[in-house]
């Protein structure tokens, strides 16, 4: 990498250019709708609506903010949001490392056939609506429920883990089952301090998941105070889409503050993306495990 | 290993803690995904939801009426046309870009610049569709957004153009959005192919005299090209999946003429409508239509690659 001791040519020069010009073009692309999303969240709603920002807010104001944390349905959301996160996380990380613990063990009795089912179950599926007719037979349908046990094993990840726990020694589970310890114990005292990446990993997507959630909020929950921030937030846009309205179409948050429905849309995204933005970029050693297993053989 | 000898009911006493964990698992499994493709038999019946879970072995068969029901659906070559379409567009244009992206971000040799770009283009992999529709309503939207705003300043449109709103625009909007969201995921992928390409060949074809396009053209892209086949393949595999929060997000009646595909539609029958066998039935074609793919493309790979999925 870096010995260079070849003069450059005026390839080089072309090639350095048109390289550099085209990762120019990338970095403004993906960037810059976050950066004008966030500048507009900054800036009063009825000014943005006039147009013509792109770099720095017009009439720069705290009153979206303002306005939007002091709206309970907002607050509410970002709180359902955050415990399903959380608590999402957790069961499915775990819930999925138990089964693939035990999936992975060479001398398991039937694993021929645990295995096809699971191969089975990862790639057919019975469709949107048979789900639905057996989430709403086990009650699932408008609790809180829902956001976490439908998706508590998650198959993919389970192949993942599968493969992790295959590459760990053999010895470990054999000796301490020889020493008498029971299989709970192995698994959270020896097994999984050895998977500290695996877990990161499972927990980063299945954590994003939650977070970005908005579908199952959206359909299998009427309950308006379950609603999850990604769906909130897709009732809003959908209400700025609609080019219908007027312009003048104002919506009181509160008593004392108005905001125009694209400052709540704006401000709403940002808060979305927000914690996203800041972990993610702490987390990219993780992702190359996520993506190159995701390539191994079932 | 030791345990074979013995006979298996031995064994399975021996393993009895973890056949719990394993059992809780399938047990989890057949709840979840084994009853619902039972549930598909709803396709071929008379199936009301009030009938509950057991009503779809009680109602009486229709055979494939839904089926044909579907195909004389009046939009029903549309709804197909967009979901092999948008796909196949998809993959077509969607393909090149990340392993480009890749290429280039291996020929900077500047850290810190490398990382600040990497860093930048897989954000939006994580970033829900929905905050991507919001994107696109704040750079699209006909009043004041910022693209409409930049093309009719500039002159290019006379009156801001209707992109959301229209069927034109949306199957070049769901590319463009789609290569946005996935291509630097992907690059990082194609990346760590290629930093595990042997340096010595690079500083062999220095020697030879090698110019760099020539040594990105007869090294870098040759050594990645198995993973390039094998990602072809997987994403050949999945063609239909994960279009629906797209098409439903970005969708509207103005555009539906190019938005709606199965999978839109299945929802829009089945959940709103409640026509829960005709909603199955439609969804069971994309389903067969998917799983076709997957072992077709399974099926290529093993003749291309020597490798496959199981």
């Amino acid at each position: 990498m870096g010995k260079r001791t070849i003069r450059k040519t005026r390839e080089d020069y072309i090639i350095n250019f048109v390289i550099y010009l085209f990762l120019g073009i990338i970095f403004f692309v993906t960037a810059y709708p976050f950066y004008l999303s966030i500048i507009l969240s900054f800036n009063e709603g009825i000014d943005a609506a006039n147009g013509g920002i792109y770099f720095f807010p017009r009439k720069f104001t705290l009153s979206n903010y303002q306005g939007f944390l002091t709206d309970e349905k907002w607050i509410l959301a970002i709180g359902v949001t955050t415990v399903r996160t959380l608590l999402g996380t957790i069961v499915t990380t775990l819930f999925t490392c138990v089964v693939a613990y035990g999936l992975a063990q060479e001398n398991l009795v039937g694993r021929k056939v645990y295995m096809t089912i699971t191969i089975l179950c990862l790639y057919f599926s019975g469709g949107l609506i048979p789900y639905y007719m057996v989430l709403r037979s086990l009650h699932l349908i408008n609790s809180f429920l829902v956001y976490i046990v439908p998706s508590a094993l998650n198959l993919f990840y389970a192949l993942v883990a599968i493969s992790f726990f295959q590459n760990l020694p053999k010895e470990l589970h054999e000796s301490a089952h020889i020493d008498g310890a029971g299989e709970i114990p192995i698994f959270f005292k020896i097994i999984l301090p050895l998977s500290k990446p695996l877990l990161a990993t499972i927990a980063i997507f299945t954590g994003v998941g939650h977070w970005n959630s908005w579908f199952d909020s959206a359909f299998f929950v009427q309950n308006k105070n379950l609603r999850t921030l990604g769906y909130l937030l897709m009732e809003v846009i959908n209400r700025s889409n609609l080019n219908t309205r007027s312009q003048a179409s104002i919506m009181a948050v509160t008593s004392n503050i108005v905001l125009t429905p694209m400052a709540v849309q704006v401000t709403a995204m940002v808060i979305a993306a927000f914690p996203i933005m800041i972990i993610y970029p702490f987390l990219q050693k993780y992702f190359i495990t996520g993506l190159t297993v995701g390539s191994v053989k079932g | 290993m030791k345990n074979t000898e013995k006979p298996w009911w031995k064994r399975l006493w021996v393993q009895r803690g973890l056949q719990a964990f394993v059992f809780v698992g399938i047990a989890y499994l057949f709840v979840f995904n084994v009853i619902p493709m039972v549930g598909l038999i709803i396709a071929f019946k008379n199936y009301h939801i009030q009938n509950g879970l057991l009503g779809m072995f009680t109602g009486e068969w229709v055979g494939f009426k839904y089926f044909i029901e579907f195909f004389h659906e009046y939009n029903f070559s549309q709804i197909l046309r967009n979901t092999v379409v948008i796909s196949l567009l998809k993959l077509i244009f969607g393909f090149p870009v990340p392993i480009i992206l890749a290429i280039a971000l291996n020929e900077v040799h500047n850290r810190k610049i490398k990382r600040v770009i990497q860093t930048a283009s897989y954000l939006p992999y994580f970033i829900s569709w929905v905050i991507v529709s919001g994107f696109c309503v704040i750079f699209l939207n006909t009043r004041n957004g910022a693209i409409n705003s930049v093309l009719v300043g500039l002159g290019i449109l006379e009156k801001p153009g209707n992109f959301l709103g229209g069927p034109d625009f949306f199957w070049t909007l769901a590319v463009i959005t789609d290569v946005w969201k996935s291509m630097g995921w992907w690059a990082i992928l194609f990346l760590a192919a290629i930093s595990g390409i042997d340096p010595t060949l690079y500083e062999a074809a220095i020697v030879d005299g090698a110019g760099r396009m020539s040594r990105i053209w007869n090294i870098t892209i040759p050594a990645i090209l198995p993973i390039i086949t094998v990602m072809m393949i997987l994403n050949i595999g999945g063609l239909f999946n994960g279009n629906f929060d797209q098409s439903f997000l970005l969708g509207n009646t103005g555009n539906r003429d190019t938005s709606d595909i199965i999978g839109t539609y299945v929802f829009r029958v089945g959940l709103s409508e409640g026509r829960f066998d005709y909603a199955t039935a439609v969804g069971m074609i994309q389903s067969l239509m998917s799983v076709l793919l997957v072992f077709g493309s399974n099926k290529l790979s093993k003749k291309l690659t020597g490798s496959s999925l199981y």
